[in-house]
Protein backbone atom coordinates (compact mmCIF):
# COMPACT_ATOMS: atom_id res chain seq x y z
CA UNK A 1 0.00 0.00 0.00
CA UNK A 2 1.08 3.59 -0.62
CA UNK A 3 1.62 6.20 1.61
CA UNK A 4 -1.13 8.24 -0.22
CA UNK A 5 -3.63 5.11 0.04
CA UNK A 6 -2.52 4.80 3.78
CA UNK A 7 -3.25 8.43 4.44
CA UNK A 8 -6.60 8.59 2.25
CA UNK A 9 -7.83 5.37 4.22
CA UNK A 10 -6.74 6.94 7.62
CA UNK A 11 -8.22 9.91 7.28
CA UNK A 12 -11.26 8.34 5.88
CA UNK A 13 -11.98 6.52 8.91
CA UNK A 14 -11.18 9.22 11.62
CA UNK A 15 -13.83 11.31 9.34
CA UNK A 16 -16.07 7.97 9.60
CA UNK A 17 -15.77 8.05 13.16
CA UNK A 18 -16.39 11.75 13.94
CA UNK A 19 -19.46 12.03 11.07
CA UNK A 20 -23.16 12.18 11.96
CA UNK A 21 -25.24 9.19 11.81
CA UNK A 22 -27.99 9.88 9.37
CA UNK A 23 -31.33 9.59 10.62
CA UNK A 24 -31.81 6.38 8.97
CA UNK A 25 -29.14 4.84 10.77
CA UNK A 26 -30.20 6.10 14.03
CA UNK A 27 -33.53 4.64 13.18
CA UNK A 28 -32.59 1.44 12.32
CA UNK A 29 -30.16 1.09 15.10
CA UNK A 30 -33.52 1.83 17.30
CA UNK A 31 -35.04 -0.47 16.00
CA UNK A 32 -32.94 -3.17 16.39
CA UNK A 33 -32.38 -2.05 20.32
CA UNK A 34 -36.59 -2.13 20.34
CA UNK A 35 -36.23 -5.96 19.40
CA UNK A 36 -33.70 -6.53 21.97
CA UNK A 37 -35.85 -4.33 24.93
CA UNK A 38 -33.62 -1.99 24.75
CA UNK A 39 -36.33 0.56 24.70
CA UNK A 40 -34.45 3.69 27.02
CA UNK A 41 -31.57 3.29 24.11
CA UNK A 42 -33.90 3.32 21.30
CA UNK A 43 -36.07 6.03 22.32
CA UNK A 44 -32.72 8.07 23.01
CA UNK A 45 -31.84 7.30 19.37
CA UNK A 46 -35.56 8.41 17.93
CA UNK A 47 -35.39 11.33 19.69
CA UNK A 48 -32.02 12.61 18.24
CA UNK A 49 -33.08 10.68 14.60
CA UNK A 50 -36.69 13.14 14.58
CA UNK A 51 -34.15 16.05 15.73
CA UNK A 52 -31.94 15.43 12.32
CA UNK A 53 -35.13 14.60 10.24
CA UNK A 54 -38.35 14.84 11.69
CA UNK A 55 -40.32 14.20 8.55
CA UNK A 56 -39.39 10.65 7.86
CA UNK A 57 -42.64 8.17 8.94
CA UNK A 58 -40.90 5.01 10.09
CA UNK A 59 -38.99 7.53 13.07
CA UNK A 60 -42.48 8.80 14.37
CA UNK A 61 -43.71 5.22 13.94
CA UNK A 62 -41.21 3.87 16.07
CA UNK A 63 -41.69 6.88 18.46
CA UNK A 64 -45.44 5.47 18.88
CA UNK A 65 -43.92 2.44 19.25
CA UNK A 66 -42.28 3.04 22.23
CA UNK A 67 -44.69 5.28 23.52
CA UNK A 68 -47.28 2.22 23.69
CA UNK A 69 -44.49 0.25 25.05
CA UNK A 70 -44.71 2.61 27.66
CA UNK A 71 -48.49 3.34 27.81
CA UNK A 72 -48.03 6.72 26.88
CA UNK A 73 -51.56 6.42 24.78
CA UNK A 74 -51.98 10.19 23.94
CA UNK A 75 -48.32 10.61 22.69
CA UNK A 76 -48.69 7.32 20.84
CA UNK A 77 -51.73 8.23 19.25
CA UNK A 78 -50.29 11.45 18.14
CA UNK A 79 -47.15 9.69 16.71
CA UNK A 80 -49.43 7.62 14.78
CA UNK A 81 -51.10 10.46 13.17
CA UNK A 82 -48.13 12.09 12.50
CA UNK A 83 -47.16 8.90 10.58
CA UNK A 84 -50.85 8.96 8.62
CA UNK A 85 -49.88 12.68 7.68
CA UNK A 86 -46.73 11.25 5.67
CA UNK A 87 -47.93 8.09 4.68
CA UNK A 88 -51.73 8.10 4.31
CA UNK A 89 -52.25 4.55 3.98
CA UNK A 90 -49.52 3.57 6.41
CA UNK A 91 -50.41 -0.57 7.63
CA UNK A 92 -48.86 -0.05 10.97
CA UNK A 93 -50.19 3.34 11.96
CA UNK A 94 -53.52 2.58 10.72
CA UNK A 95 -53.18 -0.89 13.01
CA UNK A 96 -51.61 1.32 15.95
CA UNK A 97 -54.68 3.49 15.71
CA UNK A 98 -57.40 0.45 15.33
CA UNK A 99 -55.47 -1.21 18.40
CA UNK A 100 -55.92 2.06 20.75
CA UNK A 101 -59.12 2.79 19.94
CA UNK A 102 -60.22 -1.09 20.46
CA UNK A 103 -58.99 -0.59 24.29
CA UNK A 104 -60.80 2.97 24.66
CA UNK A 105 -63.83 0.54 23.43
CA UNK A 106 -64.63 2.87 20.60
CA UNK A 107 -65.36 -0.25 18.53
CA UNK A 108 -66.91 1.74 15.77
CA UNK A 109 -63.48 3.85 15.74
CA UNK A 110 -61.87 0.54 15.20
CA UNK A 111 -63.27 -1.00 12.57
CA UNK A 112 -62.24 1.65 9.94
CA UNK A 113 -58.51 1.67 10.62
CA UNK A 114 -58.90 -1.88 9.98
CA UNK A 115 -60.59 -2.10 7.01
CA UNK A 116 -58.36 0.21 5.74
CA UNK A 117 -54.71 -1.19 6.43
CA UNK A 118 -55.80 -4.52 5.25
CA UNK A 119 -57.18 -3.19 1.72
CA UNK A 120 -54.39 -1.75 0.98
CA UNK A 121 -52.29 -4.69 2.60
CA UNK A 122 -54.07 -7.86 2.15
CA UNK A 123 -51.20 -9.65 3.51
CA UNK A 124 -51.54 -8.22 7.19
CA UNK A 125 -52.53 -11.28 9.92
CA UNK A 126 -52.29 -8.76 12.41
CA UNK A 127 -54.81 -6.63 11.32
CA UNK A 128 -56.97 -9.78 10.00
CA UNK A 129 -57.02 -11.39 13.39
CA UNK A 130 -58.07 -8.12 14.84
CA UNK A 131 -60.84 -7.46 12.10
CA UNK A 132 -62.29 -11.18 12.45
CA UNK A 133 -62.72 -10.35 16.29
CA UNK A 134 -64.48 -7.35 15.97
CA UNK A 135 -67.07 -8.27 12.91
CA UNK A 136 -69.48 -9.46 15.22
CA UNK A 137 -68.37 -6.96 18.02
CA UNK A 138 -71.84 -5.13 18.98
CA UNK A 139 -72.27 -2.05 21.49
CA UNK A 140 -74.63 -3.01 23.81
CA UNK A 141 -78.36 -1.18 23.68
CA UNK A 142 -78.62 1.45 26.10
CA UNK A 143 -81.38 0.24 28.62
CA UNK A 144 -81.96 -3.49 27.60
CA UNK A 145 -83.72 -5.49 29.54
CA UNK A 146 -82.19 -8.33 30.81
CA UNK A 147 -83.68 -12.07 30.13
CA UNK A 148 -82.66 -13.42 33.25
CA UNK A 149 -84.05 -9.99 35.25
CA UNK A 150 -83.26 -8.82 38.80
CA UNK A 151 -80.94 -10.72 41.05
CA UNK A 152 -81.22 -11.29 44.57
CA UNK A 153 -77.48 -11.91 46.08
CA UNK A 154 -79.36 -12.95 49.33
CA UNK A 155 -79.93 -16.43 48.06
CA UNK A 156 -77.12 -16.82 46.63
CA UNK A 157 -74.02 -18.87 48.25
CA UNK A 158 -71.43 -15.75 48.20
CA UNK A 159 -67.79 -16.76 49.54
CA UNK A 160 -66.27 -14.42 52.26
CA UNK A 161 -65.19 -11.50 51.13
CA UNK A 162 -66.47 -12.06 47.35
CA UNK A 163 -67.28 -8.98 45.88
CA UNK A 164 -67.60 -7.55 42.32
CA UNK A 165 -70.28 -9.84 41.30
CA UNK A 166 -71.54 -9.22 38.07
CA UNK A 167 -73.39 -11.42 34.38
CA UNK A 168 -73.25 -9.88 31.30
CA UNK A 169 -74.40 -11.13 28.37
CA UNK A 170 -71.86 -12.09 25.47
CA UNK A 171 -72.95 -8.87 23.72
CA UNK A 172 -71.85 -6.83 26.80
CA UNK A 173 -75.67 -6.10 28.09
CA UNK A 174 -75.57 -6.00 31.44
CA UNK A 175 -77.48 -8.57 33.63
CA UNK A 176 -76.48 -7.78 36.78
CA UNK A 177 -73.55 -6.30 39.10
CA UNK A 178 -72.50 -5.10 42.31
CA UNK A 179 -71.54 -1.53 43.40
CA UNK A 180 -72.29 1.84 42.06
CA UNK A 181 -73.37 2.00 38.93
CA UNK A 182 -70.38 3.74 37.56
CA UNK A 183 -68.47 0.39 38.95
CA UNK A 184 -71.19 -1.93 37.30
CA UNK A 185 -70.39 -0.38 34.17
CA UNK A 186 -66.73 -0.76 34.50
CA UNK A 187 -67.13 -4.59 35.65
CA UNK A 188 -69.81 -4.91 32.41
CA UNK A 189 -67.61 -3.20 29.96
CA UNK A 190 -64.34 -5.11 31.37
CA UNK A 191 -65.84 -8.44 31.76
CA UNK A 192 -67.11 -8.24 27.84
CA UNK A 193 -64.20 -7.39 26.21
CA UNK A 194 -61.78 -9.95 28.43
CA UNK A 195 -64.28 -12.58 27.57
CA UNK A 196 -64.44 -11.65 23.65
CA UNK A 197 -60.48 -10.81 23.49
CA UNK A 198 -59.82 -13.76 25.23
CA UNK A 199 -62.41 -16.09 23.20
CA UNK A 200 -60.61 -15.48 20.02
CA UNK A 201 -57.42 -15.60 21.33
CA UNK A 202 -58.38 -19.41 22.37
CA UNK A 203 -60.15 -19.76 18.81
CA UNK A 204 -56.96 -18.64 17.34
CA UNK A 205 -54.64 -21.26 19.09
CA UNK A 206 -57.60 -23.91 18.08
CA UNK A 207 -58.38 -24.67 21.61
CA UNK A 208 -62.42 -23.84 21.22
CA UNK A 209 -64.72 -21.44 23.57
CA UNK A 210 -63.86 -19.88 26.47
CA UNK A 211 -65.35 -21.76 29.52
CA UNK A 212 -63.37 -20.29 32.36
CA UNK A 213 -61.27 -17.22 33.28
CA UNK A 214 -58.88 -16.60 36.52
CA UNK A 215 -57.64 -13.15 36.62
CA UNK A 216 -55.08 -12.68 39.45
CA UNK A 217 -54.01 -8.84 40.32
CA UNK A 218 -52.22 -7.91 42.76
CA UNK A 219 -54.56 -7.49 45.69
CA UNK A 220 -57.48 -9.90 44.43
CA UNK A 221 -58.29 -12.87 41.71
CA UNK A 222 -61.10 -12.29 39.94
CA UNK A 223 -62.92 -15.88 38.95
CA UNK A 224 -65.14 -16.29 34.93
CA UNK A 225 -67.64 -18.53 33.86
CA UNK A 226 -69.43 -18.49 30.64
CA UNK A 227 -71.33 -20.84 28.27
CA UNK A 228 -70.76 -18.59 25.20
CA UNK A 229 -74.02 -16.68 26.18
CA UNK A 230 -73.85 -15.06 29.49
CA UNK A 231 -70.29 -14.45 31.02
CA UNK A 232 -70.55 -14.83 35.14
CA UNK A 233 -67.72 -12.67 37.29
CA UNK A 234 -66.62 -12.73 40.49
CA UNK A 235 -63.56 -11.20 42.88
CA UNK A 236 -62.53 -13.06 45.82
CA UNK A 237 -59.28 -13.28 48.26
CA UNK A 238 -55.66 -13.24 45.82
CA UNK A 239 -54.88 -16.47 47.90
CA UNK A 240 -57.61 -18.44 47.01
CA UNK A 241 -56.51 -21.22 45.17
CA UNK A 242 -57.25 -21.65 41.02
CA UNK A 243 -59.55 -24.81 41.84
CA UNK A 244 -61.54 -23.93 44.74
CA UNK A 245 -62.15 -20.48 43.18
CA UNK A 246 -63.58 -22.18 39.92
CA UNK A 247 -65.48 -24.03 42.54
CA UNK A 248 -66.67 -21.25 44.12
CA UNK A 249 -67.82 -19.75 40.71
CA UNK A 250 -69.59 -23.02 39.33
CA UNK A 251 -71.70 -22.86 42.83
CA UNK A 252 -72.97 -19.37 41.62
CA UNK A 253 -73.39 -20.30 38.54
CA UNK A 254 -75.87 -23.20 39.45
CA UNK A 255 -77.32 -21.00 42.28
CA UNK A 256 -78.47 -18.33 39.54
CA UNK A 257 -79.44 -21.60 37.53
CA UNK A 258 -77.87 -19.46 34.06
CA UNK A 259 -80.50 -20.05 30.86
CA UNK A 260 -78.11 -18.40 27.88
CA UNK B 1 -46.17 -8.71 7.72
CA UNK B 2 -43.02 -7.61 8.88
CA UNK B 3 -42.49 -3.91 10.52
CA UNK B 4 -41.50 -1.75 7.37
CA UNK B 5 -37.66 -1.86 7.94
CA UNK B 6 -35.73 2.13 8.18
CA UNK B 7 -33.60 2.64 4.94
CA UNK B 8 -30.27 3.84 5.93
CA UNK B 9 -26.84 3.61 3.45
CA UNK B 10 -25.00 2.05 6.86
CA UNK B 11 -25.70 0.41 9.88
CA UNK B 12 -23.07 1.27 12.61
CA UNK B 13 -22.45 -2.49 14.42
CA UNK B 14 -19.59 -2.92 16.73
CA UNK B 15 -17.95 -0.64 19.26
CA UNK B 16 -19.21 0.58 22.69
CA UNK B 17 -22.96 0.94 21.21
CA UNK B 18 -22.82 -2.84 20.03
CA UNK B 19 -26.10 -4.98 21.40
CA UNK B 20 -24.92 -7.16 24.41
CA UNK B 21 -27.02 -10.00 25.73
CA UNK B 22 -29.28 -8.77 28.57
CA UNK B 23 -33.41 -8.13 28.36
CA UNK B 24 -33.07 -10.26 24.63
CA UNK B 25 -31.49 -13.02 26.43
CA UNK B 26 -33.68 -13.30 29.57
CA UNK B 27 -36.61 -12.96 27.48
CA UNK B 28 -35.29 -15.88 25.90
CA UNK B 29 -34.59 -17.85 29.19
CA UNK B 30 -37.69 -17.02 30.82
CA UNK B 31 -40.15 -18.25 28.09
CA UNK B 32 -37.72 -21.47 27.78
CA UNK B 33 -38.72 -22.10 30.95
CA UNK B 34 -41.92 -21.97 30.60
CA UNK B 35 -42.37 -24.07 27.85
CA UNK B 36 -40.06 -26.90 28.94
CA UNK B 37 -43.36 -27.60 31.83
CA UNK B 38 -45.36 -30.50 31.25
CA UNK B 39 -48.60 -29.80 28.76
CA UNK B 40 -47.11 -27.01 27.76
CA UNK B 41 -47.51 -26.52 24.11
CA UNK B 42 -45.32 -22.97 23.38
CA UNK B 43 -45.39 -19.67 24.31
CA UNK B 44 -44.44 -16.32 23.12
CA UNK B 45 -43.50 -13.09 24.56
CA UNK B 46 -44.82 -10.05 22.86
CA UNK B 47 -44.60 -6.02 24.08
CA UNK B 48 -48.18 -3.56 24.33
CA UNK B 49 -47.29 -2.64 20.73
CA UNK B 50 -47.32 -6.16 19.65
CA UNK B 51 -44.03 -7.14 18.62
CA UNK B 52 -42.90 -10.37 19.54
CA UNK B 53 -39.56 -10.41 21.71
CA UNK B 54 -39.28 -14.48 21.32
CA UNK B 55 -41.62 -17.00 20.17
CA UNK B 56 -41.65 -20.73 20.87
CA UNK B 57 -44.64 -22.14 18.94
CA UNK B 58 -45.26 -24.89 17.13
CA UNK B 59 -45.07 -23.87 13.19
CA UNK B 60 -48.78 -24.75 12.83
CA UNK B 61 -49.01 -21.79 15.20
CA UNK B 62 -50.30 -18.16 13.45
CA UNK B 63 -47.66 -16.38 15.42
CA UNK B 64 -48.01 -12.67 14.24
CA UNK B 65 -52.13 -13.66 14.38
CA UNK B 66 -51.60 -14.94 18.00
CA UNK B 67 -49.31 -11.72 19.00
CA UNK B 68 -51.57 -9.26 18.02
CA UNK B 69 -54.67 -10.56 20.20
CA UNK B 70 -52.17 -11.56 23.15
CA UNK B 71 -51.00 -8.06 23.43
CA UNK B 72 -54.52 -7.18 22.93
CA UNK B 73 -56.05 -9.24 25.75
CA UNK B 74 -52.97 -8.48 27.66
CA UNK B 75 -53.37 -4.33 27.93
CA UNK B 76 -57.23 -4.69 28.45
CA UNK B 77 -56.60 -6.87 31.33
CA UNK B 78 -53.91 -3.89 32.68
CA UNK B 79 -57.08 -1.18 31.83
CA UNK B 80 -59.47 -3.24 33.84
CA UNK B 81 -57.41 -3.89 37.05
CA UNK B 82 -56.56 0.00 37.03
CA UNK B 83 -59.79 0.95 36.63
CA UNK B 84 -61.39 -1.37 38.23
CA UNK B 85 -58.39 -0.81 41.18
CA UNK B 86 -57.64 -4.41 41.42
CA UNK B 87 -54.20 -3.78 41.60
CA UNK B 88 -51.50 -4.31 39.21
CA UNK B 89 -52.20 -7.25 36.61
CA UNK B 90 -50.35 -10.27 37.33
CA UNK B 91 -51.59 -13.17 35.30
CA UNK B 92 -54.53 -14.99 34.10
CA UNK B 93 -55.96 -17.86 32.58
CA UNK B 94 -58.45 -18.80 30.53
CA UNK B 95 -59.49 -22.41 29.43
CA UNK B 96 -61.40 -23.91 26.84
CA UNK B 97 -62.57 -27.66 25.84
CA UNK B 98 -59.28 -27.94 24.04
CA UNK B 99 -56.55 -26.34 26.22
CA UNK B 100 -55.94 -23.47 28.35
CA UNK B 101 -54.14 -19.71 27.72
CA UNK B 102 -52.03 -18.30 30.09
CA UNK B 103 -51.31 -14.62 30.30
CA UNK B 104 -48.65 -12.67 32.51
CA UNK B 105 -48.70 -9.43 32.19
CA UNK B 106 -45.16 -7.17 32.89
CA UNK B 107 -44.25 -3.55 31.95
CA UNK B 108 -41.99 -4.95 29.41
CA UNK B 109 -44.96 -7.16 27.46
CA UNK B 110 -46.60 -10.22 27.90
CA UNK B 111 -45.90 -13.45 28.55
CA UNK B 112 -48.70 -16.07 26.42
CA UNK B 113 -48.78 -19.68 27.06
CA UNK B 114 -50.45 -22.32 25.32
CA UNK B 115 -51.32 -25.52 27.16
CA UNK B 116 -53.04 -28.73 26.79
CA UNK B 117 -56.64 -29.00 28.77
CA UNK B 118 -55.15 -31.49 31.35
CA UNK B 119 -52.10 -28.87 32.27
CA UNK B 120 -51.73 -28.43 35.97
CA UNK B 121 -52.83 -24.96 36.17
CA UNK B 122 -51.61 -24.34 39.51
CA UNK B 123 -48.40 -25.47 38.60
CA UNK B 124 -48.07 -23.15 35.06
CA UNK B 125 -49.87 -19.95 36.94
CA UNK B 126 -46.96 -20.13 39.83
CA UNK B 127 -43.92 -20.41 37.10
CA UNK B 128 -45.91 -18.07 35.20
CA UNK B 129 -45.75 -15.76 38.48
CA UNK B 130 -42.20 -16.33 38.86
CA UNK B 131 -41.43 -15.32 34.92
CA UNK B 132 -43.25 -12.17 35.22
CA UNK B 133 -41.28 -11.07 38.75
CA UNK B 134 -38.32 -12.08 36.40
CA UNK B 135 -39.60 -9.41 33.53
CA UNK B 136 -40.17 -6.55 35.83
CA UNK B 137 -36.83 -6.98 36.96
CA UNK B 138 -35.26 -6.58 33.63
CA UNK B 139 -37.23 -3.52 33.12
CA UNK B 140 -36.18 -2.11 36.24
CA UNK B 141 -32.34 -3.04 35.52
CA UNK B 142 -30.86 -0.47 32.67
CA UNK B 143 -30.77 -1.84 29.79
CA UNK B 144 -27.25 -2.77 28.50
Amino acid sequence: MGLATFLERTWSGITGLVKPRSASSLFRLADQYRHEGRYEDAAELITEGLRVSPNIAVGHLLDAYLHVVFREMPAAKASFRRVLALDPYHPRALFGLARIALEEGDIEGCRPFLDRAIQYFPDFPEAKALQEMVATWTAPAAGTSSAIGTISTERLRLPPGAHDLVLTHADGTLVFAQGSEERQKHLGLHMTQVYRIASATLARAGLGAMRRGVIEGAAETTFLRSDGGVILGVALAREVEVGAGLVQVGRLWTDLNIKA
Amino acid sequence: MADPQPTSDSTPSGGPNAPRPSRAQAFRETLSELTRLDGVRGGLIVTPDGLVITSELPPRFPVEALAALAATLGRELELGASRLERGAFRTALFSADDGTVFVGGSPVGYVTVVADRNVNNEGVRTALGRAVDRLRGTWRTPSV
